[in-house]
This record gives structure tokens, C-alpha cells and sequence, in this order.
């Protein structure tokens, strides 16, 4: 497995999976995944539906047994354990809250399971409820609650038995925008204060990079990487990762030596170093390019030492704070963003314009 | 005419429309339940001359006084004990089929209930003969046990064999309404309480148990109630030695010519069963 950046190489990550593998009668959901999440973080699994993420998150749990692989909890092997026998938590989607009980009684369910004596779990309940500040609702059912209400029960319900690692299956996908991005907030707090490492699953990019210390990115059962939410916009080593956060246009190319890619238009351009444990010289690449960092000027403007391409302008969209062109050149359409600010100059369509980008504001990923 | 009127006015003719359509089973229901009710109730109220006609003169209470004697009381007893034992067995049986049925794949879970249904297919009557060979001296039964070493059995005209055939008759009442509510349960759940430090007998008990609830009540009055009024496989295959209440009021019927009698126990068969069917309704309003 290629991870490029940030495994912590502490003996004690507080979830560590090696070669972990998960077969479903004829269907690998996860395929050899190797990833160290480290004590306190805050941790996204990311990637469309059916890439293994929530598979990945299941196996942690306990819900799913591994068909291969060693994973370890705090140093300790769980592969095997049943989830009642893990020190771990889980807020399901959509809650799971047990609809025949309170909202006391949903809290504090795992610790009366574990037959902490009542004053004990009478003030840890209390306390949960106050953490999430659900205080006064103790005695309403579950279906009395509202979407956001529900989240914060299953929060407490979870967090009132000091898990070691708390696990969240599309924490916030049930929710509508607003009370999703007030939740966002409340949730990076909540984690912040409470200091248990996190590790949750979700589809939503934005999401992922808002909450996160480091995402991995998965697809068909693979991890294609893992880093911190700038390096794995700034820096993906692979073209889905590229696709999937944010947007970008791909050039494609040969890499010629570490620091360079012969375009399939025959330009050389300048690239940063590229790992080759990673991607190796010669092979087949893709040159990764965020519209917001493609300069646009005139045909001959190209300030010196800069790779650039001649296109005309297709088509011009503007967005309010920004304007996006299609440049079509004669080999691709390359999407451009642009500021809408009075000292830039507007393009129209059928202009001849040259476009330019730092070198260092590219990145080559896997095709 | 405004708006509003209009509205008024057409939600009217819609309430009378299905009035209309609704009526034939009102007509049907009335004439076919309602009244032979009243006529049982009006009877159990009436006078047993001596030559054994019913007197419809002369209103009393006699035939209410009845059921607290003795006899009348073992024979409600020991129909209450059997109705109780086969609850159980069904209840036990029925849980583990239903569970397993609702966790298959959705052409699989309907070839078992189908197969749950077949034995509908066939004349009761016949089936509870069939229950007759299968469990007589001598019968398939026997036999296979006398192979096996451990003797012949004879469970025919025994209590047991009059459980077996009640529990038999009555398992798909138990199974289909257990389905139902097994079936409903969201998967997340068990799982949200194996995650939270539930054992798996401690999760059954916590959480699916009390989600099914509606369920095992539902089930438990389905076979409770006719398993106390059953006449039909007490007597073909209990062979008649142990009166229970279905015999018992078709013997007031019939043999003693007692209709009061007959009636007064009628009611109160049916009164209690309408009062499990209204506890049950509000146990279920409460979880569902």
C-alpha cells in the first residue's frame, strides 16, 4: 500500500490495521488496507459509497470480522472480539437509538450493560447529557427528538463509556445543510474537549476536510492515500484522490525524471519531486491542475520560466465572487477559476489567452 | 357558493360514497354477527323449562351462576392450563422460525412462509385425523420409536396429544404475527447494543424482545383464544376424556339441552377474549 504521508510510527496508534482484507461471499469490500490512526486524532475514512469505508470502520467496531489482516486496538489484538468486548464506541447513522427508551435510559444503556453501580452511572449520564446539552430532555423518547436533538444523544450515549477510539458511520448525513454545518462545529469542539480519538466515515468531502486532523481517501476497497486535509489537496498522489477533493483538470504525460513530465502535446514542464516508491520514471501520469491556481493572460504575457498553454476561450460562467472559463486547446479543455475583482481582466469567448501556473502548484498522480 | 363550501360539500359526498361501498359488509356483519351475539346474549339470560326447552320468559342470572360451580370451574381451569401450555410451546417454537425466516434472502423467506401456510390448504377435519394415525398405537410414531429403543409410545387420546394437536393447528397464528414484528426490528439496533456492551442474551433481552412485544401479544391472542374454545382436536384426539369448554358448551347445547347454559358460557368466553384483544391494543399503542 502506498501511504505517502503522516503514519505515525508510534507502537501505540490507538487503531492500527495491517494487510487488513474483508471478502463478502465473491466481493472484496476491503482490499489489504494498512493504516495507523493515532491517540487524540480526529480521523476521516472518505470516499464514495461502496469504497470500503464504512466496511473498514465495521471491522474496527467489531460488527465485521476481517477475512485477513492483524488489527489492533492500543497495541492490543481485536480482530476476533465481539464489539461488547472492544473499547470502542459507535454513533450510527441515523442513530440507532433504542425507540422503547428514554434519552436517559438510551445513555445510559452501555454503562448499566457493564453493571456500573447506579450512583456512578447516575452521574456519568447526567454528565453526558450535559456534554451534549441535552439537559432537561432526559424522560423524551427518542421519536419526540428532532434530527440534530437525536446526534446528540447518540453522541452521549456513546461517549458516556470512555471509549478509547469513538467510531461515527455518516455522522452528520441525516441532517439538513444548516444544522449539518452547526453540528460540524460542535463536533470538532465536542472532540477537542473530550480528547478520544475519532475516527468517522463520511462521502462529503468538504466535510471530511472541515472536521479532520488526516483523511485516508478509499475506492473499491483500497486506501489510495492518507495525509492531512492541505496535503491531500495540495499533494494527492492519485488521480481519484485529485477527482474526489476538489476539483482539477488532468494533463495527461510520461514522468521523465522526478522533476519533470513530458505532457502528450510533447512540453516538458517542471513538476515537483515525485517519490518514486510512489510513481516510478516512464511511467504513465497525470498532471493534476485546481482551476483556482491556473493563471489566464495574454498570448505572449507569460511572465519567464513558467510552462504555459495557448488555447481560446469557450466558454465564460460567472459565479459571483469568481468567473470560470473553458479554454479549449487544441488537445483538452483545461477549466480555469478566476477571481471577479475590477483589476483582473475579464476574457471573453473566442479570445486568444495563454495560461500559466507555479510549478509548485501542480501535483503528478497515478491515472 | 365560496371555496370553502365547496370543499365542505364534496368531503361529504366522499364520507357518503364510502358509506355506500362500505355497506354490504355492514349489512353482512350485522345480520351474521351482530345479531346471532344479541340472540346468545338474550338466551343466557333465559329459563330452562324441565322438559328442556328454553323458557324465554322469566329473565335471570342462573346460567352466570353456573360457572362458579365446581364442575363448570375445572372445566375452565384445566381449558385455561392447556390454552396456556400450547401458548407456550408455540411461542417458543415459533420465535427462533420467525427470526430465522426474517434474516433470510426475500425468495427464501417467502418459500417459509408459504411452507407455514400450506397446512391451510387442507380440510382441518382431515388434518386432525391425520394427527389420529400418526399418533396411535401402532402408528409412525410408535413404531419409530419402538425402533429406535425406546418403546412403544401411545400419546392418542392423551393430553399430550391433544397439545400437540392445538400447538400444530395454531403455530402459523404464532409464527406470522412474530414475523411481522421481527422483521421491523432495524438491524442497527442489535447492533448499537452489542456495541455498547450488550452480550447477545442481553441485547434479546433489552432491546429485540421489547421491540417484538407487539408481536408476541399479537401471536399469543391469536393462539390463546381459539386454543380455549377449541372443540374439534380435544375431542379427536383427547378422545373426549377431559371436558374442556368447547366441549363443555357443545354438550350444553346438544346433549344437556342446557342452551342458558350454553349461552351464558359462550359470552363469557368471548368477553374475555375481547378483553386479552383490547389489552393487547394498548400494549401495542404504547410501543408502536
Amino acid at each position: 500500500m502506498t501511504e505517502r504521508s503522516g503514519s505515525p510510527s508510534n507502537s501505540h496508534a490507538a487503531v492500527s490495521l495491517r494487510g487488513i482484507s474483508k471478502i463478502f461471499d465473491d466481493v472484496t469490500a476491503v482490499d489489504n488496507v494498512d493504516l495507523d490512526i493515532a491517540d487524540g486524532e480526529f480521523f476521516a475514512l472518505l470516499g464514495p459509497s461502496g469504497c470500503g469505508k464504512t466496511t473498514t470502520l465495521r471491522m474496527i467496531a467489531g460488527l465485521e470480522i476481517p477475512s485477513a489482516g492483524s488489527l489492533q486496538i492500543f497495541g492490543e489484538e481485536v480482530g476476533p472480539l465481539p464489539p461488547n468486548k472492544r473499547p470502542v464506541n459507535t454513533v450510527f447513522q441515523n442513530y440507532a437509538l433504542f425507540p422503547h427508551m428514554s434519552v436517559e435510559d438510551n445513555v445510559a444503556f452501555g454503562l448499566r450493560m457493564r453493571k456500573v453501580d447506579k450512583a456512578e452511572t447516575a452521574r456519568r449520564v447526567a454528565e453526558a447529557i450535559s456534554l451534549v446539552r441535552m439537559g432537561g430532555m432526559e424522560a423524551r423518547r427518542p421519536a419526540q427528538l428532532s434530527g440534530g436533538q437525536q446526534q446528540r444523544v447518540a453522541l452521549a450515549r456513546a461517549l458516556v463509556n470512555r471509549p478509547k477510539v469513538l467510531l461515527l458511520d455518516e455522522p452528520l448525513a441525516a441532517l439538513d445543510l444548516k444544522l449539518r454545518q452547526e453540528m460540524q462545529f460542535e463536533l470538532k469542539q465536542l472532540q477537542r474537549e473530550v480528547g478520544i480519538t475519532f475516527v468517522f466515515v463520511t462521502h462529503d468531502q468538504e466535510e471530511a476536510l472541515a472536521l479532520s486532523d488526516r483523511i485516508g481517501v478509499m475506492d473499491g476497497g483500497r486506501l489510495l492515500q492518507v495525509g492531512t486535509p492541505e496535503e491531500m489537496y495540495d499533494a494527492p498522489v492519485d488521480r481519484f484522490v485529485a477527482d474526489f477533493i476538489g476539483r482539477s483538470n488532468f494533463l495527461h504525460g510520461t514522468l521523465e525524471n522526478s522533476t519533470t513530465v513530458c505532457l502528450s502535446n510533447g512540453d516538458r514542464i517542471n513538476v515537483p519531486v515525485v517519490d518514486s516508491d510512489v510513481i516510478a520514471v516512464g511511467d504513465a501520469v497525470q498532471v493534476s491542475l485546481r482551476p483556482e491556481r491556473v493563471m489566464v493572460c495574454d498570448p505572449h504575457e507569460v511572465p519567464e520560466g513558467h510552462a504555459r498553454l495557448q488555447g481560446r476561450v469557450a466558454t465564460v460562467t460567472f459565479l459571483g465572487n469568481s468567473i470560470v472559463y473553458h479554454v479549449q486547446l487544441d488537445w483538452m479543455t483545461v477549466v480555469v477559476e478566476t477571481d471577479h475583482r475590477p483589476d483582473l481582466r475579464r476574457r471573453a469567448v473566442d479570445d486568444d489567452v495563454a495560461l500559466w501556473w507555479r510549478d509548485d502548484a501542480i501535483a503528478v498522480v497515478r491515472p | 357558493m365560496s371555496v370553502g363550501e365547496a370543499e365542505l360539500q364534496r368531503d361529504r359526498a366522499e364520507r357518503r360514497r364510502g358509506l355506500f361501498l362500505a355497506l354490504p359488509s355492514f349489512v353482512y356483519m350485522i345480520l351474521f354477527f351482530a345479531l346471532p351475539l344479541v340472540i346468545v346474549l338474550v338466551y343466557s339470560f333465559a329459563t330452562r323449562t324441565s322438559s328442556g326447552s328454553t323458557s324465554l320468559s322469566n329473565w335471570n342470572l342462573d346460567a352466570y351462576r353456573k360457572l362458579g360451580e365446581p364442575i363448570v370451574r375445572n372445566v375452565v381451569v384445566r381449558s385455561i392450563v392447556l390454552a396456556v401450555i400450547t401458548t407456550a410451546i408455540c411461542l417458543v417454537v415459533a420465535y427462533p422460525f420467525a427470526w430465522f425466516c426474517a434474516h433470510q434472502r426475500p425468495n427464501v423467506r417467502n418459500l417459509l412462509l408459504v411452507a407455514v401456510m400450506i397446512p391451510f390448504w387442507t380440510n382441518f377435519l382431515v388434518r386432525n385425523y391425520a394427527w389420529r394415525i400418526l399418533l396411535s398405537t401402532g402408528g409412525p410414531l410408535s413404531s419409530l420409536t419402538e425402533r429406535i429403543g425406546i418403546g412403544e409410545t401411545n400419546l392418542l387420546f392423551t393430553k399430550t396429544a391433544v397439545v400437540i394437536g392445538l400447538v400444530y393447528a395454531f403455530l402459523p397464528f404464532m409464527i406470522l404475527p412474530l414475523y411481522a414484528s421481527i422483521d421491523r426490528i432495524d438491524g442497527r439496533l442489535i447492533e448499537a447494543g452489542r456495541d455498547l456492551y450488550g452480550s447477545g442474551s442481553q441485547t434479546f433481552r433489552r432491546i429485540v424482545l421489547p421491540l417484538t412485544m407487539p408481536g408476541v401479544i399479537a401471536g399469543s391472542i391469536l393462539v390463546f383464544v381459539p386454543s380455549m374454545g377449541a372443540y374439534v382436536t380435544p375431542e379427536l384426539l383427547g378422545g373426549g376424556k377431559e371436558t374442556l369448554l368447547g366441549s363443555y358448551i357443545v354438550t350444553q347445547f346438544l346433549t344437556a339441552r342446557n342452551w342458558p347454559v350454553g349461552a351464558s358460557m359462550s359470552f363469557v368466553l368471548m368477553a374475555v377474549m375481547l378483553v386479552s384483544t383490547i389489552i393487547y391494543f394498548r400494549a401495542g399503542g404504547k410501543n408502536l
